[in-house]
């Protein structure tokens, strides 16, 4: 039977075929769509069009260790360090030609949405002037609109992006297609859901998690994604229970793809993790008759779309999904739209101030402090 | 009722607001605009203060709801389009009419005067702008004094006068770039450092007097959303293309000799903006002088800074 690690590596391999190529002066076969991480993919696969993820890039940059030299050659060319660090690393990879597994094949698109922030899209219009390529961003209101008003802006939008698609790739929309790839995308997040599950009843270490949900963002509409995730079920159910005795605390925001364990084992002797908020972003609702409406629903109503009040929700039931005890929330100097919900919850927190990609930005000591009086309560309390 | 307003999106034409100028409070949020959160603070502790309005429209005003929805004043925020299309221009006559209703359900109001506020705030622009046209003449410090007390003055109480105080002599001509000035030393220390601020892009300046008159006939929230999207724009309504063709033109026709831009710490829009504003001045052999300023209450004058520009240039 074929492991996990084995479908990873194909899904790895698929997702980077052009960016090797391109690195050896291939140009790829599609035409390509720079993308941000909640932009509707299920579009462009349906018109084969490739698309590559620059936020995923720059965390896999991060992991290479080669972060430090990309943040201060964007510096140099007068980027400011305090800007997302994704865009920082990207654009110093950019700025000097190289990175990890090549560079991305060049964009003859670059589409752009605000479900999840408002500076993507800005960081999107500096790579427009650098590329001189169209310029897409995809306006989504969110929870705290009128859902007809919502729904029919939303959906004109995709319907102009759909014709902007087909001109780019001389392709014309198969609806059957695009519907299928959407059951796939259902599909994937079904299966994932499922794994996120297992999270805080077995012996998983975070850094599967962290490092298996990249699929769910780079091929969340391929059928083997939902292959893959219910073979890492079936193997994640085997492992030993969770160990009762450690206290269980919550990872309150992104990885640190900097770390080769994407969060602080070193800090956290003596417990587990059970639970993260990041590992559910990407668990979108394809609720909806119509390709159109289901598209309209998973990508309006994105986790850091909705109101306060029903993200401060969600994150207490993922919270008492996880019986954590405590939390870990950190406090990313590249998002402001990500720790606000850390705000109101009522379990012991350590508050962190980290960057996900910039390691020397972990005042490693300070840290340990914290945990550790966070830890200190948990066990007095 | 007295709610406080933050950016110029939030149409004048509905109802007066006291636009955010400057407070010194105590929220204080890590990596975030300390602008916005100067905002927060005046909502949370200012007794004056009943209400608050703000835009979606960058990270910072995104997630304000979250720090001040249990403060029990009334909280409304606009979702401003990031496009200026039909579309969007019909969302946004939707979210106007939803802020009307909200303010009249809030405060028990009907608010029955829009189309004449949209006529006052046409005039008043007009004044303003013509007073633009004249900004080489003028003291920039009283232009950006003047320009902050008609925004926390009720309408029909607003007067532009016709002249403000001239300038001592010539300076050096300069563009100043950036979002609300919090105050106007920065605009002295430019005067003081030889410095004539001959044109602009702040948001109390020329994206306020910019905005395209609102008709007298037809659909009232369509004709305020289109006036909205129509007006110069700011960074985050993503096209830093005309932002960059528009500012060219005018730094152009205005033989301006250094771009002054001022942003504030953690405001990624202008971040993005400045990095590519400042590779077209490059293009262009025009330097450029960055000022940071740290929250609303930044006194900061970058008397040096100032002065060594001023010498550059």
């Amino acid at each position: 039977m074929v492991s996990s690690t084995q479908l990873q590596a194909k899904l790895m391999r698929e997702y980077y075929q052009d960016f090797s190529k391109y690195a050896k002066g291939k140009p790829p076969v599609h035409k390509t769509a720079w993308v941000t991480a909640f932009t509707p993919v299920e579009i462009l696969e349906a018109l084969d069009i490739g698309y590559v993820y620059p936020e995923s890039y720059a965390a896999v940059i991060a992991a290479s260790g080669k972060e430090q030299a990309m943040l201060e050659e964007s510096e140099r060319q007068s980027l400011c360090r305090d800007c997302c660090s994704y865009s920082c690393c990207f654009e110093g990879s950019l700025i000097l030609g190289s990175g990890p597994r090549g560079l991305p094949p060049k964009p003859d698109v670059l589409i752009a949405t605000n479900n999840q922030c408002n500076t993507l899209p800005g960081w999107w219009n500096m790579l427009a002037r650098r590329y001189n390529v169209p310029l897409i961003v995809l306006d989504y209101p969110g929870e705290a609109a009128e859902r007809q008003d919502a729904l029919a802006y939303v959906t004109v939008q995709h319907q102009e992006l759909i014709a902007q698609m087909e001109a780019l790739s001389g392709n014309r929309l198969d609806m059957d297609r695009l519907a299928r790839l959407l059951k796939n995308s259902a599909s994937s997040v079904a299966a994932w859901r499922r794994v996120v599950e297992l999270f805080s009843k077995r012996d998983i270490s975070p850094t599967l998690l962290f490092d298996g949900i990249s699929h769910l963002i780079t091929s969340r509409c391929k059928p083997e994604t939902a292959e893959l995730y219910a073979v890492m079920e079936a193997e994640l159910s085997e492992l030993p229970e969770a160990d009762g005795a450690k206290p269980a605390l919550f990872w309150l925001g992104y990885p640190l793809w900097y770390h080769a364990k994407r969060y602080l084992p070193e800090l956290l002797e003596g417990c587990r993790i059970s639970g993260s908020n990041y590992v559910t972003w990407w668990s979108l609702d394809y609720i909806g008759d119509t390709p159109l409406e289901q598209l309209f629903h998973a990508y309006n109503y994105t986790f850091l779309n909705l109101k306060p009040e029903t993200k401060r929700a969600r994150l207490a039931a993922c919270i008492e999904q996880s019986e954590a005890v405590g939390a870990v929330s950190l406090h990313n100097k590249s998002c402001k739209c990500d720790f606000v919900s850390a705000r109101h919850i009522d379990i012991p927190q350590a508050e962190l101030e980290i960057d996900m990609i910039d390691r020397n930005f972990l005042n490693m000591e300070r840290a340990k402090r914290q945990i550790d009086v966070l830890l200190e309560s948990i066990c007095t309390g | 009722m007295a709610i406080l307003s933050f950016s110029g999106f939030i149409p004048e034409q509905i109802c007066d607001t006291v636009r955010f100028i400057r407070y010194s409070g105590k929220q204080k949020i890590s990596h975030y605009c300390g602008y916005a959160a100067d905002f927060i603070a005046q909502v949370l502790e200012d007794p004056e203060i009943d209400g608050a309005v703000f835009p979606r429209s960058c990270d910072s005003s995104r997630v304000m709801t979250s720090y001040l929805d249990d403060c029990g004043k009334f909280v409304h925020q606009l979702h401003i389009p990031a496009r200026q299309d039909a579309p969007a221009v019909r969302y946004l006559a939707a979210e106007i009419r939803r802020y009307k209703q909200a303010v009249e359900a809030h405060y028990g109001a009907t608010l029955s005067d829009i189309p004449e506020r949209a006529a006052l705030v046409n005039e008043r622009n007009r004044a303003v702008a013509r007073l633009y046209e004249n900004l080489s003449e003028v003291l920039f410090s009283a232009y950006l004094d003047m320009l902050h007390c008609l925004l926390q003055t009720p309408l029909r109480e607003q007067a532009v006068p016709d002249n403000l105080p001239g300038k001592p002599g010539n300076g050096k001509r300069v563009y100043l770039v950036g979002s609300l000035l919090p105050g106007s030393t920065a605009g002295s220390a430019m005067e003081r450092a030889g410095l004539a601020v001959v044109g602009d892009r702040l948001t109390e300046s020329k994206r306020l007097f910019s905005a395209p008159p609102v008709p007298a006939s037809g659909d009232v929230y369509e004709n305020i959303a289109k006036s909205v999207l129509g007006n110069k724009l700011s960074p985050t309504q993503n096209n830093f293309g005309a932002i960059l063709r528009e500012d060219l033109e005018e730094i152009r026709a205005k033989q301006v000799r250094g771009v002054i831009f001022v942003t504030q710490k953690f405001c990624e829009p202008y971040d993005y903006l400045f990095t590519a504003y400042q590779r077209m001045l490059e293009e262009q052999s025009i330097p450029a002088l960055r000022l940071v300023l740290s929250d609303s209450m930044d006194e900061r004058t970058y008397e040096a800074a100032l002065e060594a520009f001023a010498d550059m240039i």
